[in-house]
């Protein structure tokens, strides 16, 4: 237990060290730097006292260790109220380790204001649509990620405390940082028997050896001591509840789903975020940012579920997109990845009816060492004796360490005393490395990303209304026809929403005169109607994207007529026509 | 159309006002508590037992109104704890009553506060319990959730009317050219569906009481509310059923509920007093599954791996073993980690190993309810419903989960076989069962006053229709003069079953000196309850918190740990651990059984052999 002490003595100065003040946060935001939990929360801050006429900075509710968690709403009021227009909802950090995603966000918040007034497209997206922007979901662990020692993997969980380990103690085992550089990083012992051996090209790496061959090392793991005595090193750290598993819609117990937590929704923070997401009905897309591997991920989550075509060409028409717009992404369901029980999109999608992504950020092979980029790494068959990535791939990432990122992101070998296994040594990829881009490589990061965001508002429905026919069928009776059109791509609503009734349908009424009958339109030229038996004065509707819906009324009566097209996810429309 | 709605109001109060009989028709059925007096009884129970109670409110309906837990033994130390929750779906006030007198029962008797601790939640979904106090009484197992449940432009817009002004929302039925119903020939009060095969036509259509106040068409199909707390639960969610709300917990009760029994994690055992019946028939067994510990399958990609076979289908323990083999250090190697590893899905039919103790205590109640001359010759008890919170304790959480329904109707056996051989030879219609049952209820029971006679009434908009059917609550709710001796009964049976809880302690130990300092420490862990812990449901949830074993003392453990979590253990069976240790002094060291559910015992064992 000594051990814990020392430690944690050598942590502050890693600590301080690591905080050090990285320039005052003003506006235009910088992003070639990572903002820190409380750093996320000044940066909001910021934008909202400079943009107090678009912007509202709303808390959401507060996590397990009370830290606040803030939605910047980005509005402008003189086109509507907050719950009138499309709603774009963009989160981050759902992972305590994935910081990255909030500065996507902040990002695209900084974007739409700074840009307001200046750039057309902005600021129509600023006009049409209101913007609903979470940059850290997992407050706790982003705060933790910067503060404590962890690997580029570590402290995704949300801080509901468990035993892994199945011991009766509750979280007494995680790692440590024996060298108190701020990461976790890997342990190696000197072994004549071990199976793996330095790669002669560059001595940093761990190759397998051949069978036959004698070895050097032996690999332990993470950096650490068996704090719990059990014979087994890290194996009970915080957590674990994946927030990004806790969901209602579908969720499944820890031994289908591991880190569903107890129930749906037991996180006190997603509870909170899914209350502001139900309050919020006009939410018609919605981005959840992680990392990594360089992806966009779409509904369903588990194979068995089937998702209307119709809806998946909704999604198309932004994924399809996403992918050129993010070069060497894929586009996919997010089971072709691995099957999830509890996931946030998946709630998105079947509980709010939003067209839900999750981007994956930031793809390794973006660190290159070589003059063509475009021309692969040879990977010799050796790699099948290696762990992990081929050596050639491995002393690419060296040299892009070395030379491209300064040394930054890779801390060689150097020995160490352990209380258990004696001489060892540590090294191995730091904290901020593998699934984080280098803050030089942030800035093109997050302008891409947030472009994805930027095209999926402008793809949302936008209706224009119009009665395009009238004529005179009887005495004091008319004949209306009127149509919606949608100028974009998404539908006013999703084929699911639609079939499994989740919520009412969008609506046409009519006011004014005593409407005789009215129905849905299906051929104008050859004047066939489908008639709605009952109230005839208000039809359920759905518009497609970039499609129609045509309605034919009968009319009786004089005077002022008007037409009111109500949306939950498009923005309303009125008509007022004379008889 | 909303102004026909306080008219038929008006009229009902005018005609009331003249005396008429069916308004108390109502009261015939007795006067069981509504949540305001429950609360009160809670309050005064507490009031009572400053010592031993304590009220929890967990939640707030829709409605408003509180959802409140008795503890019962709240100053004693770490002990476990049983769960008894009632009237999940509102619509079975007789539920209620029973954990009203259960609660009283544990009070009174102090044998079963004992090392035990019980929480008693009466009344879960009083937004619903309205139904049956609301002097129009209908059947309600939803809360005062908003939802649209006609996906139009209003919400709760068409809901029931008490036309005919009796007090009870019955039935409508109308002469219409596309109906598709006749009157019974064997009892003109009951509607059957027409055979056309048989040569017969519909006559008549059938709604519930009431108009159509949005005008489209439907009869009452936008009543108040609401989601149903009964059928919110995360075990097989019924997410296609609007009631059950769009995800489990998306109602607070339903969310209180569940969060108070995960901060209670000394809560082994739950009861459950509504429509299902574990204590006669264990949870439905059946259902599709690949997690059937009988026979699972093992998937291609592990197959190969473990040495399988994919076409056959193996053992859960034949499983775990191939997998020991494979992983020979990996010692959590359980069902929990086998399924998980192999993406078996969820567990939807009971255990094996659990079915035995459900198919031996469903014996036992049996014997006990026939030593208490309580006739069973009643209609079966309804099935477990998917996202019940009886299912969820045993799926989710598991523990021992029983249910009990506290009355249903008796069957009506010798007229059942008359009829029958009647229909088959002359008439084309049978009754079914429970029809038959409940007609001859009414009449025994209520002098026929069960059922509404069908009535002569001027529809608005159906013109000349008449109103009758089965008085609501009728098939679960009994007079309130027969609760106590219902309760009386069975109840006790409840207490009966605490008996089993497991009952964990050190039964012995044994020190063999193998010399040289060394020696070879048994420890004997008895259990005397008939329940193993954890039951095989809870060992696939790793539920509930493990019982380890804690050594403390100058000794060098060579073989074995300091902290040894017992696994599971069966219903009266020892388990033997074992360690090796290296001491020079022989000194004494203590033996904790460490738990968060039975609290933790501590023995001392001098290794030198004498105690």
């Amino acid at each position: 237990m000594k051990h814990i002490i020392l430690l944690f003595g050598l942590f502050l100065v890693a600590t301080i060290a690591f905080s050090a003040d990285k320039g005052k946060i003003e506006i235009p935001l910088r992003f070639d730097r990572y903002y820190n939990y409380q750093e996320v929360i000044e940066a909001l801050n910021v934008l909202h006292k400079a943009f107090p006429e678009l912007t509202k900075l709303q808390l959401v509710g507060k996590s397990e260790e009370g830290r606040e968690i803030y939605a910047l709403i980005i509005n402008n009021p003189k086109t509507g109220g907050e719950l009138s227009k499309p709603g774009v909802y963009l989160d981050g950090n759902i992972h305590g380790n994935e910081i990255q995603a909030g500065e996507v966000c902040l990002y695209y918040a900084n974007m739409l204001l700074t840009k307001y007034g200046e750039n057309e497209q902005i600021t129509k997206a600023v006009d049409k649509n209101v913007h609903f922007i979470i940059p850290v979901v997992n407050v706790d662990g982003r705060y933790h990620f910067f503060v404590d020692a962890n690997t580029p993997s570590s402290g995704r969980s949300i801080r509901v405390p468990k035993d892994d380990d199945g011991d009766g103690l509750i979280d007494e085992d995680g790692p440590e940082d024996l060298d108190g550089d701020g990461s976790i990083t890997q342990m190696r012992i000197k072994d004549t028997l071990g199976i793996y051996k330095s790669d002669p090209i560059d001595k940093r790496i761990m190759v397998r050896i051949k069978p036959g061959e004698k070895g050097e090392y032996s690999l332990l793991g993470s950096e650490g001591i068996d704090n719990d005595n059990d014979g087994q090193l890290n194996e009970d750290a915080e957590g674990y509840l994946d927030a990004n598993r806790n969901w209602g819609y579908s969720w499944m117990p820890n031994y289908v789903q591991s880190g569903a937590g107890n129930f749906p929704l037991s996180g006190v923070g997603i509870k909170a975020i899914s209350d502001f997401v139900y309050a919020h009905p006009n939410i018609i897309v919605g981005f959840a940012f992680h990392n990594s591997g360089g992806m966009w991920l779409r509904v369903p989550s588990e194979k068995s579920i089937v998702v209307d075509p119709a809806d998946i060409a909704a999604y198309d028409v932004i994924g399809k997109e996403a992918l050129k717009i993010t070069p060497g992404y894929v586009y996919q369901p997010s089971y072709d990845l691995y099957a999830t029980y509890g996931d946030f999109d998946s709630h998105l999608f079947f509980i709010n009816g939003v067209f839900s992504f999750t981007g994956e950020l930031f793809q390794r092979e973006q660190e290159t060492y070589r003059t063509n980029i475009n021309k692969p790494t040879q990977v010799s068959e050796e790699g099948e004796f290696t762990r992990g990535s081929p050596p050639e791939v491995s002393r690419e990432q060296l040299k892009f360490n070395d030379n491209v990122a300064q040394g930054e992101l890779y801390k060689d070998w150097k020995k160490f005393k352990h209380p258990t296994y004696g001489d060892i040594e540590i090294g191995g990829w730091v904290k901020m490395s593998s699934r984080l881009p280098h803050p030089f490589m942030l800035p093109e990061l997050v302008h891409r990303n947030a472009s994805v965001v930027l095209l999926a508002a402008g793809n949302t429905p936008d209706i224009a209304m119009d009665v395009f026919d009238k004529k005179e069928i009887g005495k004091n009776l008319y004949q209306v026809r009127v149509r919606l059109q949608n100028k974009k791509g998404l539908p006013t609503m999703s084929a699911y929403a639609v079939k499994s009734k989740l919520y009412p349908q969008d609506i046409l009424k009519v006011t004014g005169g005593k409407v005789v009958a009215g129905g849905v339109l299906t051929d104008y030229r050859l004047n066939k109607v489908s008639y709605k038996e009952k109230k005839p004065e208000i039809q359920f509707l759905s518009v497609p994207g970039y499609g129609i819906a045509e309605f034919q009324f009968l009319i009786e009566g004089k005077g002022e007529v008007t037409f009111i097209y109500e949306s939950q996810k498009a923005q309303g429309r009125t008509v007022k026509i004379n008889l | 159309m909303y102004k026909n709605q306080s008219l038929f109001l008006w009229l009902c109060l005018l005609m009331s006002s003249f005396g008429a009989v069916h308004a108390k028709n109502g009261s015939a059925f007795g006067k069981y508590h509504n949540n305001t007096e429950v609360q009160q009884i809670l309050k005064d129970m507490q009031q009572s037992h400053p010592d031993l109670i304590r009220l929890h409110t967990i939640a707030t309906s829709p409605g408003g109104e509180s959802i409140v837990v008795l503890e019962i033994g709240k100053n004693s130390a770490t002990s476990p704890a049983i769960f008894v929750g009632a009237n999940f779906e509102g619509n079975i006030p007789l539920a209620t009553e029973g954990a009203l007198s259960f609660a009283k029962m544990v009070i009174d008797s102090s044998k079963y506060t004992l090392g035990l601790k019980w929480f008693i939640m009466p009344l879960p979904n009083p937004d619903a319990s309205k139904g049956y106090f609301s002097d129009k009484k209908y059947e309600r197992s939803v809360n005062d959730f908003s939802i649209n449940n006609d996906m139009d432009e209003a919400v709760n817009e068409d809901g029931f009317e008490d036309l005919n002004c009796d007090g009870l929302i019955t039935q409508m039925r109308v002469k219409d050219l596309t109906g598709t119903y006749v009157i019974s020939k064997i009892d003109p009060r009951i509607m059957v569906q027409a055979d056309a095969k048989k040569g017969e036509r519909g006559i008549y259509k059938i709604y519930s009481e009431g108009i159509d106040n949005d005008g489209d068409g439907e009869y009452n199909e936008d009543g108040e509310g609401g989601i149903n707390v009964g059928i919110g639960f995360p075990h097989l969610f019924p997410k296609n059923k609007k009631e059950a709300g769009l995800w489990p917990g998306q109602t607070p009760e339903v969310y209180g509920i569940m969060k108070f029994i995960y901060d209670h994690p000394n809560i082994t055992m739950a009861y459950t007093l509504g429509s299902s019946n574990f204590c006669l028939n264990p949870p439905k067994s059946g259902r599709k599954s690949s997690i059937n510990s009988e026979s699972i399958q093992i998937p291609n990609r592990y197959a190969n791996m473990l040495g399988a076979d994919p076409s056959k289908t193996y053992k859960m323990d034949d499983i775990i073993e191939m997998v020991k083999t494979r992983f020979p250090n990996n010692k959590e190697v359980t069902s929990s980690y086998v399924s998980n590893l192999l993406g078996l899905g969820q567990a939807v039919n009971p255990l094996e190993d659990d079915l035995k103790f459900y198919s031996k205590l469903s014996e036992d109640y049996k014997k006990y309810l026939k030593n208490k001359h309580f006739s069973i010759e009643r209609l079966d008890p309804p099935q477990d419903k998917d996202g019940s919170f009886e299912l969820w304790a045993y799926y989710h959480l598991g523990i021992p989960s029983f249910s009990m329904n506290l009355f249903t109707v008796p069957k009506e056996k010798g007229k059942e076989e008359k009829s029958k051989e009647e229909s088959k030879a002359e008439k084309g219609d049978v009754l079914n069962e429970k029809e038959k049952a409940l007609l001859a209820y009414s009449d025994k029971e209520f002098g026929g006053k069960g059922f509404v006679q069908w009535g002569k009434y001027n529809h608005p908009t159906l013109g000349e229709v008449e109103i009758g059917g089965f008085v609501p609550y009728l098939e679960s709710t009994p007079k309130p003069e027969r609760i106590d001796s219902l309760l009386t009964i069975q109840l006790p049976w409840l207490l009966e079953l605490s008996k089993n809880l497991p009952d964990i302690s050190l039964a012995d130990h044994k020190i063999t000196d193998l010399g040289s300092g060394i020696c070879r420490l048994e420890l004997f862990i008895e259990n005397k309850g008939t329940f193993p812990y954890p039951i095989a449901i809870g060992e696939l949830n790793k539920q509930p918190a493990p019982i380890v074993i804690v050594l403390n003392g100058e000794v060098e453990l060579l073989q074995g740990l300091k902290r040894t979590p017992l696994g599971t253990i069966g219903g009266n069976q020892i388990k033997k651990l074992t360690w090796l240790l290296k001491t020079e002094k022989k000194p004494t060291i203590s033996v904790t059984l460490e738990s968060i559910v039975f609290g933790s015992k501590v023995k001392q064992i001098n290794i030198g052999g004498k105690l």
